[in-house]
């Protein structure tokens, strides 16, 4: 190094930062030298901080290094030194090895060092111990509780809370004198306010209270199991002469309050007037937890939610952002499942579509939308047509999103939907807003099919005078698409040859293809008008449009003069095909082969190798995809939400609805990933096509030694459950783990064999497969499971067994496994669920249960599809109105087997004191399928 | 631990210049417990750096002080040329996250005397990671008025004492000399006689 550039970086008021070496020398050999110079080595310490901040590490060596100088600097008596050390170890303790060496030095400040460093020696001492160390400073931590100075009760208390993960039982020690500590009043020493000049403030505060937000989450954990104790803390505090001061530890109390009441839900009405006086107070904080606690306990009654409704509708016209914020997200929550309950916050809502920050704004028009139910979304969508001049496309496009999924819910208001989206259709915006616009009218037309030819109109209309060329070729390809079903297809003719006249190359093609759709409706007149248009195009000046011209003229000729009807099937698929790739496959087998060596490409990609969908799958993917956008909407925290409130009720039904929501993007990825897997195996390489995956079943809770999923996998005979096992033991190790799994119906499902794990290492994870052969219809039988292993202790430090040990052979009961209906069906789409209803009316099946563990509509609802893995059409699977006694569910799939369609109506009706009753209609092409759901639907 | 009843309130604290470039980051992690949702930005530098570059598209010069990002909570505070953020996970309380960053900035205000910029903030470095220090003890709030918060930083040695040994002014270097001084005449005297 120059001595200049070292120059340099002496300049101590310097911004700059040295690189890493540079500072890692400068350090050792500043912290080396004795007698030590503070300011100089606090300087090298805040470049070191700033280093680690700006995401440099260094590795284990270095740090231990750097860690073992640092430690040298306690010879220095300077206190804002020693500051900095402190701060430096706790961030270096991370990646350094034998920090034990300071800890007496530490304990040694804790004991009689000076009042401003002992807090962060009492943090930076947290990081330095560990299990094993941690008892000896026992006494030093219950002094430093009952310290008369907060900022020191503080930092005990946060450290001993970090302490929990890995000695509670130390930790547990003081919990008397934390109890002390929440009713305590601390004051700062007067000579604290010292430091610096200004403080910018009139008022300094003589104690925070903080420590008792502290003292109360510490104690929380230390009492976690004791029901009774937590609620003597709770009445203790809650009253009228709480010692309670900080408004953070009555946040924290609020949060225990609605554990508590979640867990016990007879404790909701005793605690609901202490959560009520929250409402009322003069943190933003305390108002915003209490009324989110509240909503979000659905034993309240509806009155007592709107106490707290009313709280947050005051808090909607605050001038501070984040309270508007917090506020407005609440009540968008709430919207989602009732939305008739804050129908009162409407006005407020409404001025905050203007707001400054766009979050709050979006919230607003998202909620608003959401209170539409049909009475009042006319109303709604107008007040909103005089807003959308006001806001920016970017607004825009959410408000067309909520329309978009207005317009799935409620079908019947498919009127107002599309003249709302033709203004906007017509006002002035950028691609991406239009976009939007057709998106949604794409969308109505697929999943409304009453809207069509007044939507087909507008995009016509649209599409005259269309600047952009890609929206105008998406448009013939759906005028292509769906106008020769409508009554009168010569119109959509006139606009699509208009195209061919007027347009780009690109747009002229593409009309050509539409045009040529047209040809295949049948009628002579309109067969013939098409082929003279496109005989004319084949003098176009743009060679794609000729060459397409050319090929549909070629086939529809052809067409008529084929008399075979399957020949004129296949020609048909050519010009307008049934079926279309799944993109996600093709995606992941084309990637797949390009991965490959050069020896794989001699042999050429094989599209027959990629499943195709039909349509009818196809909308129905998509359907579920945009009606699952009107319960995340601008963020997924609803989901967290609802699988948090579930959750107590149900073990498990929350974990697995998010897993079956996430689980359903990638479903075609995954049931192709399951198929690659099982077909490497070679026990199942004759087994045919696999013909349908469950969705992961889990057969133990999830925080246990071993936790075990299913996946059920049917083929045309076989059936193989695929057990996945994890150990998460951390000292032993399963051998020769297996699965008896027997089935109640054993003459059906005959056991074949058990792939078994050989040795499952601690915390890891294994499959064990179980072969049945299956009887060729559907039948419902279910398994009981038992796990069955060799368990081995494990020598950690080596991580392998003992020699010599034998293990003990144990047995462990697991969950039982039900085949449901939902195994033998997909779920597929119908825009017009009457009409199949009425032509399925042969075969019909029906039963009447009743439900009695939940009272929840929507639950049972939501667990229906679950099983039964259908399709829920007319926007059935939503509960609109939570007061409603009674829902009526329809839904629609097809057989795995034989394709047989099936359609189910289900009512519900709830009653309070027997639960739910149930009754089950099916109507379907293959009578033992409707007779499986019929048994296996309760 | 439940999200909902643990302490540790915030997930990361990030300073970021004009640019978007770190001037300070930490993401927080329980000392001795395992974290849950924030782990795909723990101890990944890349993934950090990507969070902050999309998190700084999002909110420089945008008006607004909160923002929901990639299921978390982030309320910031935009300065002439930097931008300090407070990023708490989803179901955190968002007027306790802004209350806490509201601290924290109006104590750097404080301390570094009411030039909260780029420059003064590299100079005083030493002050502002103390003062973040002092707010949030690895992901719980240690305390949030901006008083206590700058009252417990402190400031830096005002001088060294020059270096060089032979010059060693303390007293007991004084001692030393002295000391030194007259074994040196013990021995002349000694050697003299």
């Amino acid at each position: 190094m120059s001595t200049l550039s070292y120059k340099k970086f002496e300049d101590i008021d310097s911004g700059s930062l040295p690189d890493k070496m540079t500072v890692f020398q400068d350090c050792l050999h500043a912290f080396n030298t004795s007698p030590v110079q503070a300011k100089r080595c606090r300087l090298l310490l805040s470049r070191l901080l700033r280093l680690l901040y700006l995401g440099d590490s260094f590795a284990s060596q270095e740090a231990t290094t750097l860690f073992f100088s640092i430690s040298k600097l306690f010879q220095h008596k300077d206190s804002s030194l020693r500051q900095m050390v402190y701060l430096a170890i706790k961030e270096l303790s991370v990646i350094s090895e034998d920090v034990l060496m300071v800890t007496s030095s530490i304990m040694k400040d804790i004991q009689n060092g000076e009042a401003i460093y002992k807090p962060n020696a009492i943090r930076s001492l947290t990081r330095i111990v560990d299990a094993s160390t941690v008892h000896a400073t026992e006494r030093l931590m219950k002094n430093c509780v009952v310290d008369r100075n907060p900022s020191i009760t503080s930092a005990t208390l946060v450290s001993s809370y970090h302490l929990l993960a890995v000695a509670k039982d130390v930790v547990k020690r003081w919990t008397n004198e934390t109890q002390e500590a929440i009713s305590a009043t601390k004051t700062f020493p007067p000579q604290q306010f010292l430091t610096h000049e200004n403080y910018g403030v009139n008022k300094l505060p003589s104690s925070t209270y903080v420590y008792q937000y502290h003292a109360l989450g510490l104690l929380y954990h230390l009492r976690n199991h004791d029901k009774m104790a937590l609620m003597k803390l709770i009445n203790q505090l809650s009253n009228s002469n709480s010692p309670l001061r900080s408004p953070l530890a009555i946040v924290q109390l609020i949060r225990y309050i609605g554990q508590i009441i979640k867990d016990v839900p007879s404790y909701a009405q005793p605690l609901f007037p202490v959560l009520n006086n929250w409402l009322r107070n003069k943190s933003d904080m305390v108002e915003l937890e209490a009324a989110k606690t509240i909503l979000g306990i659905s034993s309240f009654s509806s009155e007592q939610h709107l106490a707290a409704i009313n709280c947050l509708q005051i808090l909607l016209s605050v001038p501070r952002t984040v309270t508007r914020f917090a506020a407005v997200r609440i009540l968008n929550k709430i919207a989602m499942k009732t939305p008739e309950k804050i129908v009162i916050c409407n006005v407020e809502l409404e001025n905050l579509i203007n707001d400054s920050n766009r979050s709050v704004s979006t919230y607003a028009i998202t909620t608003l939308l959401k209170t539409g139910n049909s009475d009042n979304v006319d109303r709604l969508i107008k007040t909103i047509l005089k807003f959308m001049n006001d806001i920016s496309d970017e607004f825009k496009i959410v408000v067309i999103d909520a329309i978009r999924t207005l317009s799935l819910k409620f079908p019947e208001k498919y009127k107002t939907m599309l003249n709302f989206l033709n203004d906007c259709l017509r006002d002035d915006g950028g691609f991406v807003f239009k976009n939007a616009i057709v998106e949604a009218l794409f969308d109505m037309i697929k999943f409304v099919p009453q809207s069509r030819d007044l939507a087909l109109e507008n995009l016509c209309e649209f599409i005259e005078d269309c600047e952009f060329t890609e929206l105008a070729v998406r448009i013939l390809h759906l005028l292509g698409n769906e106008g020769p079903k409508t009554t009168n297809p010569t119109l959509y003719i006139r606009h699509i040859y208009n195209r061919v006249v007027l347009e780009n190359s690109i747009v002229r093609s593409s009309a050509v293809i539409a045009l040529s759709k047209f040809a295949l409706i049948g009628d002579e007149s309109i067969s013939k008008s098409i082929k003279i248009l496109l005989s004319r195009c084949l003098n176009d000046v743009d060679d794609e449009v000729r060459d397409r011209a050319a090929l549909s003229l070629k086939l529809i000729t052809s067409f008529e003069e084929l008399s075979s009807p399957d020949e004129k099937e296949k020609l048909k698929d050519f010009i307008s095909p049934n079926t279309k790739y799944s993109l996600p496959v093709l995606e992941q087998k084309l990637s797949l082969y390009m991965q490959g060596d050069k020896e794989s490409f001699i042999q050429s990609f094989d599209i027959k190798s990629v499943p195709t969908i039909s349509d009818d799958e196809a909308k129905a993917y998509e359907f579920r995809e945009k009606t699952r956008l009107l319960e995340e909407e601008a963020n997924a925290d609803v989901e967290q939400n609802k699988n948090r409130n579930t959750n107590g009720e149900n073990n498990g039904y929350g974990a697995e609805d998010r897993e079956e929501s996430n689980q359903y993007i990638k479903n075609t990825v995954l049931q192709q990933q399951y198929s690659q897997e099982l077909s490497a195996i070679p026990e199942f390489k004759n087994y045919g096509n696999l013909l349908h995956s469950s969705s992961v079943v889990e057969l133990t809770e999830r925080e246990i030694e071993f936790v075990v999923e299913v996946i059920k996998h049917v083929f045309e005979d076989h059936l193989v459950l695929q057990f996945n096992i994890e150990n998460t033991l951390e000292e032993s190790e399963l051998n020769e783990v297996t699965v008896v799994s027997s089935p109640e119906a054993d003459e059906l499902y005959e056991e074949e064999f058990i792939m078994p794990i050989e040795k499952l290492k601690p915390q890891s994870k294994g499959t064990v497969y179980v072969s049945f052969t299956r009887p060729s219809g559907i039948e419902l039988t279910s398994f009981t499971n038992t796990l069955s292993f060799i368990s081995k202790e494990v020598d950690t430090t080596t991580g392998e067994s003992f020699e010599g040990d034998e293990g003990f052979q144990d047995e462990y009961q697991i969950e039982e496994l039900s085949l449901t209906p939902g195994d033998f069906i997909i779920p597929s789409f119908t825009g017009n669920f009457t009409h199949q209803w009425d032509e399925l009316s042969k075969i019909e099946q029906s039963g009447v249960y009743n439900l009695s563990d939940s009272n929840d509509l929507q639950e049972i609802v939501q667990r229906l599809i679950r099983v039964l893995s259908m399709m829920p059409v007319d926007g059935s699977d939503i509960v609109t109105d939570s007061n409603s006694t009674t829902h009526v569910l329809k839904l629609f799939g097809k057989s795995i087997l034989n394709s047989a369609k099936v359609a189910c109506i289900i009512r519900l009706a709830a009653n309070s004191s027997r639960g739910i009753m149930m009754k089950t209609q099916v109507r379907g092409e293959d009578e033992q399928l409707c007779e499986a759901i019929i048994n296996g639907v309760a | 631990m439940s999200s909902q009843v643990s302490l540790y309130s915030i997930n990361s604290t990030l300073i970021l210049d004009n640019e978007g470039k770190r001037i300070y980051a930490k993401y927080f992690k329980p000392p001795h417990g395992v974290l849950e949702d924030n782990s795909k930005l723990y101890n990944n530098d890349k993934n950090q750096k990507t969070f902050e570059k999309n998190l700084f598209a999002k909110t420089y010069k945008v008006g607004g002080d909160i923002i929901l990002f990639e299921n978390q909570v982030v309320v910031y505070k935009q300065y002439s040329d930097i931008i300090i953020y407070m990023i708490g996970g989803l179901e955190e309380n968002e007027s306790l996250l802004s209350t806490t960053l509201s601290g924290l900035t109006a104590a750097l205000e404080i301390v570094l005397q009411n030039n909260i910029d780029q420059k003064s903030v590299q100079e005083n470095y030493d002050l502002v990671a103390l003062a973040i220090d002092e707010t949030v003890d690895d992901g719980i709030i240690l305390e949030y008025d901006p008083a206590v918060i700058a009252s417990r930083v402190t400031n830096a040695p005002s001088q060294d004492i020059p270096s060089l040994k032979t010059i060693d002014l303390s007293e007991k270097g004084l001692l030393n000399a002295f000391q030194f001084a007259r074994s040196k005449i013990n021995e002349k005297l000694q050697q003299g006689l």
